[in-house]
């Protein structure tokens, strides 16, 4: 059967249903599964092929485990003559492959050769810090990358290397687990028959304790060998089951067998690296001791098994040993097929990598050794910067002529050290440029303005040079290239690569506008992003701001940054970015619309163009809150407070009220543990004191009501002495804001005022702090991580937020940043600088207060935060029942293609090449290897959720016609509602904020490849580039049939259960992500049907 | 300690003890069309210990010597209960009967902690194990393992841990086994995030109905937290969590520290011990255990009073009108807001 009929034949299965299919599709499109389910169910009843068919492909749809008794049901009801049952068939056996049915597969057995490690695998894995998920095949790579990261250490007295206390204790360990191997003998059982005995001694001597009290129920194991002990309880040796065998004197039995770990192609291979003379030791004391080694081992554990093997075979391991930190970094990329190296851009750049390399790439093995051997790095960073692109990008980079002109850049004329050298990859900003790069339909390089503002920034250089060399050749740029080679050149130097900052958050502002931004305004914001810089994600939230209102933006913030008293700058600094921080909260989730966008914030920063009074600035503020208020369509008579917080949870539909309600409430919570004073209560108070300057009268009550509220206003925390606070050489403490409003004492003041008009109209500038406070927390809220302990703790926190710095940095327009950990005396962490990263900042703050519920675990900095604010930013209010389920459809559509590449050869390599679009070549190679061996469940394992969103969307354009419901589903969707269903929507919907790689918190789905660790960045773009949480909560939640509005509450908790549950080995540990993500889900579905059985089961 | 329920139901639900609250506050659309009503009911455990002017533990008193006053406001008792004896419920004529809660009289609730949530302490120890502790780590292991195996019978125990991330070692459990192996199972860490973790763990004992306190077992540095100890003092005094503090460090060498685990422990009713030696930390721990088994727990639902700030609390013994006693309790709480 031709794979296009088999299409066909599903589409015409649900078409020739007796039941009403459109009914079906009306509910499903509303939301309502449950409904449709049962008129399908009730429908399938009839035992008619059609009805069962439509019931099954439902289910199926829908990831229901009933979907193979539904086909099994239909297969039963055809005719043995039926064309459909072929298709059936199939269907069920992608679904027993694909693990949604049938029976488990077995467990995969690594062919490689292995060596014994003393003792537990668990043990050991604690030692050395590494998961206890990691499969064996991964153990030896994973204590690799831990001994060349933490496994040595600078010797102070001399250049060697000297083991850190991380190795000592894996040595100490082994040591120990190796005595009570030989106490557990031949049999590798640790047998204690009874309490008195010297097999107990024997142990407990090995174990560093001894017994207190005779034997008996008073036993109890102490201490007596410091060192020995803490590798006891350190390695989780079972110290309590052995004390309770000896109270009860019942015998105790433990499996003290060595572990069987495979070693990537043998022991015999690395031992044969060995220096000659070297003492004879076991494998893993000799692995241990040599890092070179070890990093050699992670470098060709990276490479694809074809590939490394060419490599093995043509390469003396001691000449590899010497490239080996080239291979941890960029091996991943290398792929030699059929003996040639496969090169980025082939074939019309084979003649550049020849020119460059110095080898063609028709010989594998000498073309990468060439490679390696280059330059210390900097060429094989290049090829793998240009391998992780495709399209035109890639293209462009490979041209020959380019290629060499650009690499000539960045190699410079010494090359050591290369970027390879450090602990992080060093090639960062090069990386970086080559991905975000963006070409015009003409195929040239997009430069923000024009070429002229580029070579002035060089040549006149706002805050000194760059490069000398660069000042001088700028003045002879002609075309783009220039430009690029420039910034290729300074990619290669460890400081700080302004220009590339500047240069690609600039294309990031003009790829989202629908007019790019004027030469002259591109010229003010080059030269003023070295203080303005982390605002300018600001202007992404809207695509049709005006080049003007950039400009007053920028006007604004000079203004404001000129006011010398601190204080005042920092109510205007305050009190403006938080109302442009509501603006772009407001343009984000579709509350402004794009139309509106720009007046609204042209109004706001009207109020902010000079300095003002303390009471021009209330005024400033309240206009502020009214423009937004007015493009936000608020009725006159609204409650400011009230309607605040619903903008900031977003506009719900009425079916989302619960949730809605709840998000409200967590916001008000925030709020109250703030002590902020409402909206309404200002406007009440200023609208009064206005009525009294015109003869009305005090609002005594009203007064009264504030004044309590600012009696709960606590002191600042000041328990730093005096000298300690000038140690910190700060020169503008926050206490002093706090401490201010504490001192106002309301009715005092509007006693002494009197009836003057004029004073009494004055007095509302009390109030800016105050105003000040309440829009900042409002930007805090909205933003609050799952928790918030620091906000519900600390009720000064945002009030502490410091828009000054410390004396001599001006951080008022700088990002935020978190201030303050871990000082015992102090009042807590804060936020400090300006509020354009307040959602990372605020995530970064929160983070280690998240559980880990794996023994040993530990939060993942640089990467959680990101996951939160994953979670946080974007809302989903607005997505509908079928956009759920159109990107859980492509999901599965993926997965379908994955399965359909193992029961069926001819699909696989194209299959395959779509999935080496994002996986490296090992990973993509070994899910190949895999689906041929009809493993369908381990390469699916491998598969991250958005790569099979991509999968399916890519398989979707080709002519692959992969056999189930889905494709068929998705174009009947993609057809009803074009502007809903498609690539960009579902990026809207689903996409993550990327602050660092898009210069923009609007979520967005990018189609890049995982990125790995970075130098100046660590797990930082490696989180931005995951783009896979999202997408699978959104399959979930087709899944469980959870309306879309519930993920604005459950995103954030499920991302919280997820955190908790990652064990990472190291900063690169994606796969530990991947596993957590799916512990998550597979919790969520078990509960799910089992609260859904007990129901069926009341009914 | 102050429990709190809130729950959203309807106005027809019987207020059991506390005010009813209209929620104002989410005014959305949504929330307009079905306004939210909230029920607080609000119930105060306030425990202490009572020394006489030599510092012995004066024990013996009955609900009657005892006066409690909330901002100067004295208030009913409604339960009393001295050291692991079982809590009775103070009757309106003032007599006194042994606790019955509803769960107990309701059998089929098959809830059997709630049964005895009152009898005895529930204990959270705190163990640091950051890099700080990797010298006497062990030892320290040892010293809570002994400690946890001498609790009273009627106690709970619970063992977390804590480096840069806190640990459920063991959950709130009576089995003592349980309790060690948890503690035994113990990874050393990297950085301290003491106050983190602090506020962590009285988070999760606040949940638990009953008298607890919470044990914290460091040497002190902190370079990982996010919350000021003060903060974290507010909320076990507003909770009515008493603090012991065990610092494994002398006093004199981290001044600081010291200066706060003194500040969070007296002021939550606890007590600060410096023992650096291993048999100093078995002595501190032994002290602990007799304040528990020495102390009183009273439980009053407070009488109205518009404070809405920090509210006083002062037990006054009628069997002393010289005022020789001596009583360590917390100063007061915030009662909790609701909107």
């Amino acid at each position: 059967m031709k794979p296009r009929f088999l299409l066909v034949c599903f589409a015409c299965l649900s078409a020739m249903a007796a039941v009403d299919l459109r009914q079906v599709q009306t509910l499903e499109s509303k939301g309502a599964v449950a409904e449709a389910r049962a008129l399908l169910r009730s429908g399938a009843t009839s035992g008619s092929p059609d009805d069962l068919a439509a019931y099954a492909e439902f289910l199926d749809r829908r990831r229901d485990p009933e979907a193979r008794p539904a086909y099994d049901a239909l297969l039963k009801a055809l005719p043995a003559s039926s064309p459909r049952r072929a298709t059936t068939e199939r269907r069920i056996k992608m679904l027993e492959l694909a693990g949604r049915s049938g029976p488990s597969a077995p467990a995969r057995q690594s062919e490689w050769p292995t060596v014994n490690i003393p003792g537990p695998l668990r043990s050991f894995n604690r030692m050395a810090a590494l998961s206890p998920d990691l499969p064996p095949e991964d153990l030896f790579g994973a204590l690799a990358r831990n001994v060349v990261t933490n496994g040595y250490q600078a010797a102070s007295s001399n250049e060697a290397l000297e083991q850190t206390e991380y190795l000592k204790l894996v040595v100490r360990y082994l040591s120990q687990a190796r005595e009570l191997e030989k106490l557990a003998g031949p049999s590798g059982m640790i047998r204690i028959e009874q309490c008195e005995s010297t097999q107990t001694a024997d142990l407990l001597k090995v174990l560093g304790y001894r017994m207190r009290g005779g034997c008996g129920a008073e036993v109890v194991l102490e201490t007596v060998n410091a060192t020995r002990a803490f590798l006891t309880v350190d390695s989780g040796f079972p110290l309590s089951p052995l004390e309770q065998a000896l109270r009860t004197n019942r015998p105790f039995e433990l499996n003290y067998a060595p572990t069987k770990v495979p070693v990537l192609y043998g022991p015999e291979y690395w031992q044969s690296a060995r220096d000659k003379g070297a003492a004879e030791t076991s494998f893993v004391d000799f692995f241990l001791s040599d890092p070179a080694l070890c990093r050699l081992y992670l470098g060709l554990s990276k490479l694809d098994p074809e590939t490394a093997d060419e490599l093995k075979k043509g390469i003396p391991v001691a000449r590899l040993k010497a490239f080996s930190h080239i291979l941890d970094f960029f091996g991943g990329m290398f792929q030699i097929r059929g003996g040639k190296a496969i090169v980025p851009g082939a074939p019309r750049s084979i003649p550049g990598w020849t020119d460059l390399a110095g080898a063609s790439p028709d010989n594998g093995v000498q073309f990468i050794e060439k490679l390696i051997n280059r330059d210390d790095g900097w060429l094989a960073s290049y090829f793998d910067s240009a391998a992780r692109i495709h399209g035109r990008e890639q293209e462009f980079l490979t041209d020959s002529a380019r290629m060499k002109r650009y690499y000539t850049a960045i190699r410079g004329r010494i090359t050591s050290p290369g970027p390879a050298r450090p602990v992080f990859r060093a090639n960062t900003d090069m990386l970086l440029l080559a991905t975000r790069l963006r070409l015009e339909p003409s195929g040239v390089p997009h430069i923000p303005g024009n070429i002229d503002i580029w070579k002035n920034l060089f040549v006149n250089h706002p805050h000194g040079k760059y490069d000398g060399k660069l000042t001088k050749t700028a003045a002879n740029w002609k075309e783009p290239d220039d430009l690029l080679e420039a910034l290729f050149a300074l990619s290669r130097k460890a400081v700080e690569n302004e220009p590339l900052k500047i240069f690609m958050a600039l294309s990031d502002l003009n790829r989202r506008r629908s007019k790019p931004l004027e030469p002259a305004t591109v010229d003010r914001l080059a030269r003023e992003y070295r203080s303005l810089g982390s605002q300018y994600s600001i202007f992404s939230e809207a695509p049709d701001l005006k080049d003007k209102t950039i400009l007053a933006f920028l006007d604004s913030a000079t203004a404001i940054t000129k006011i010398g008293d601190q204080g005042v700058r920092a109510d205007h600094a305050g009190m403006m970015q938080s109302l442009v921080g509501l603006w772009q909260i407001f343009c984000r989730q579709g509350l402004i619309s794009p139309g509106d966008a720009d007046a609204t914030l042209d109004q706001i920063l009207q109020g902010f163009s000079k300095p003002r009074t303390s009471r021009e600035l209330f005024d400033a503020g309240r206009a502020g809150v009214t423009a937004l208020f007015k493009a936000t369509k608020t009725s006159d008579g609204a409650d400011p407070q009230e309607r605040m917080l619903d903008l900031l949870s977003g506009e719900a539909q009425i079916t989302d009220a619960d949730a809605h309600t709840q998000v409200v409430q967590d916001m008000i919570r925030i709020f109250e543990a703030q002590h902020l004073i409402s909206l309404k209560t200002l406007w009440d108070l200023a609208d009064n004191l206005e009525g009294a300057a015109k003869g009305g009268k005090i609002n005594v009550p009203l007064v009264t009501k504030l004044s309590t509220r600012i009696q709960e206003i606590q002191p600042a925390r000041i328990a730093l002495s005096g000298a300690e606070k000038n140690a910190m050489a700060f020169g503008y403490w926050t206490e002093k804001h706090i401490d201010n409003q504490r001192k106002v004492n309301f009715r005092a003041v509007f006693e002494k005022l009197g009836n003057d008009p004029e004073k009494l109209r004055d007095a509302r500038g009390l109030l800016a702090q105050f105003l000040r406070d309440t829009l900042v927390g409002y930007n805090y809220i909205h933003y609050a991580p799952p928790g918030a302990q620091i906000l519900i703790t600390n009720p000064l926190f945002v009030r502490s937020h410091d828009f000054i710095g410390a004396q001599g940095s001006v951080q008022t327009w700088k990002s935020t940043e978190v201030f303050g950990t871990g000082w015992p005396s102090s009042a807590g962490g804060r936020l400090v600088g300006s509020l354009a990263n307040v959602p990372y900042a605020l995530a970064e703050a929160e983070q280690n207060f998240l559980i880990p519920t794996r023994e040993q675990a530990l939060i993942w900095g640089d990467l959680v935060p990101q996951m939160i604010v994953s979670a946080k930013v974007p809302r989903f209010w607005q997505v509908t029942p079928s956009q759920l389920h159109y990107a859980a459809l492509l999901q599965r559509l993926g997965e379908s293609a994955v399965a359909f590449a193992a029961v069926d050869a001819q699909a696989r390599p194209a299959v395959v090449e779509i999935i080496s679009r994002q996986a490296p070549p090992a990973r993509a190679r070994r899910i190949e290897t895999l689906l041929a061996a009809s493993d369908v469940r381990s390469a699916l394992d491998l598969l991250l959720p958005s790569e099979a969103y991509l999968l399916g969307a890519r398989v979707l354009a080709t002519d692959l016609v992969v056999p189930g419901p889905e494709a068929a589903e998705i174009k009947r969707l993609a057809a009803a509602d074009p502007a809903k269903h498609n690539y960009v929507a579902i990026s809207q919907a689903f996409g993550t904020p990327k602050p660092t790689l898009a210069n923009s918190y609007r979520p967005t789905l990018m189609d890049l490849r995982t990125f790995p660790t970075l130098m100046g960045y660590s797990s930082r773009i490696l989180a931005e580039s995951w783009e896979s949480s999202t997408l699978y909560y959104a399959a979930l939640a087709d899944e469980l049939d959870v309306p879309p509005g519930q993920l604005n509450v459950n995103v954030p908790i499920w991302t919280q259960k997820t955190v908790e549950a990652i064990f990472a080995t190291h900063l690169e540990d994606w796969p530990a992500l991947l596993r957590s993500l799916r512990i998550v889900g597979d919790n969520l579905r078990t509960t799910a049907r089992k609260s859904a059985g007990q129901r069926a089961a009341v009914q | 300690m102050k429990i709190t329920r809130r729950s959203a139901v309807s106005l027809s639900v019987p207020v059991l003890g506390g005010g009813v609250v209209l929620v104002g506050g989410p005014a959305a659309l949504l929330a307009q069309e079905r306004p939210t009503f909230r029920v607080k009911v609000d119930m105060v455990v306030h425990s202490f210990t009572i020394t006489d002017a030599k510092g012995r533990y004066v024990n013996g008193l009955k609900h009657t010597d005892i006066r409690i006053l909330e901002d100067g406001i004295q208030q009913k008792i409604a339960t009393f209960a001295e050291g692991n004896k079982p809590p009775l419920q103070v009757l309106d004529d003032g007599s006194t009967r042994p606790i019955l809660t509803p769960e107990s009289q309701n059998p089929a609730s098959g809830d059997q902690r709630s049964t005895d949530a009152f009898v005895g302490t529930n204990v959270f120890v705190l163990f640091d194990t950051s890099n700080y502790m990797y010298r006497g780590f062990v030892y320290a292991s040892d010293a809570i393992a002994d400690f946890v195996r001498g609790l009273d019978r009627a106690d709970s125990v619970a063992v977390y841990t804590f480096s840069r991330n806190l640990t459920r070692a063991a959950d709130l459990s009576k089995d003592r086994a349980d309790a060690i192996a948890g503690l035994r199972k113990a990874v050393a860490g990297d950085d301290s995030a003491l106050y983190n973790a602090l506020l962590l763990t009285l988070r999760d004992a606040a949940k638990v109905p009953g008298r607890k306190v919470v044990i914290v077992f460091s040497n002190g540095p902190d370079n990982g937290s996010m919350v000021a100890p003060d903060d974290v003092r507010a909320v076990a005094e507003d909770e009515g969590i008493p603090i012991y503090v065990i610092s494994t460090s002398e006093v004199s060498k981290d001044a600081i520290s010291s200066g706060v685990f003194r500040r969070i422990s007296g002021r939550t009713g606890g007590k600060a011990y410096f023992a650096k030696t291993w048999q100093k930390q078995v002595e501190a721990f032994e002290s602990i255990r007799e304040d528990l088994g020495n102390s009183y727990t009273v439980t009053y639902y407070p009488a109205s009073n518009p404070n809405e700030g920090f509210r006083k609390i002062a037990v006054e013994i009628a069997t002393d009108p010289g005022k020789k006693f001596r009583v360590r309790a917390r100063p007061g709480y915030r009662p909790s807001r609701s909107f």
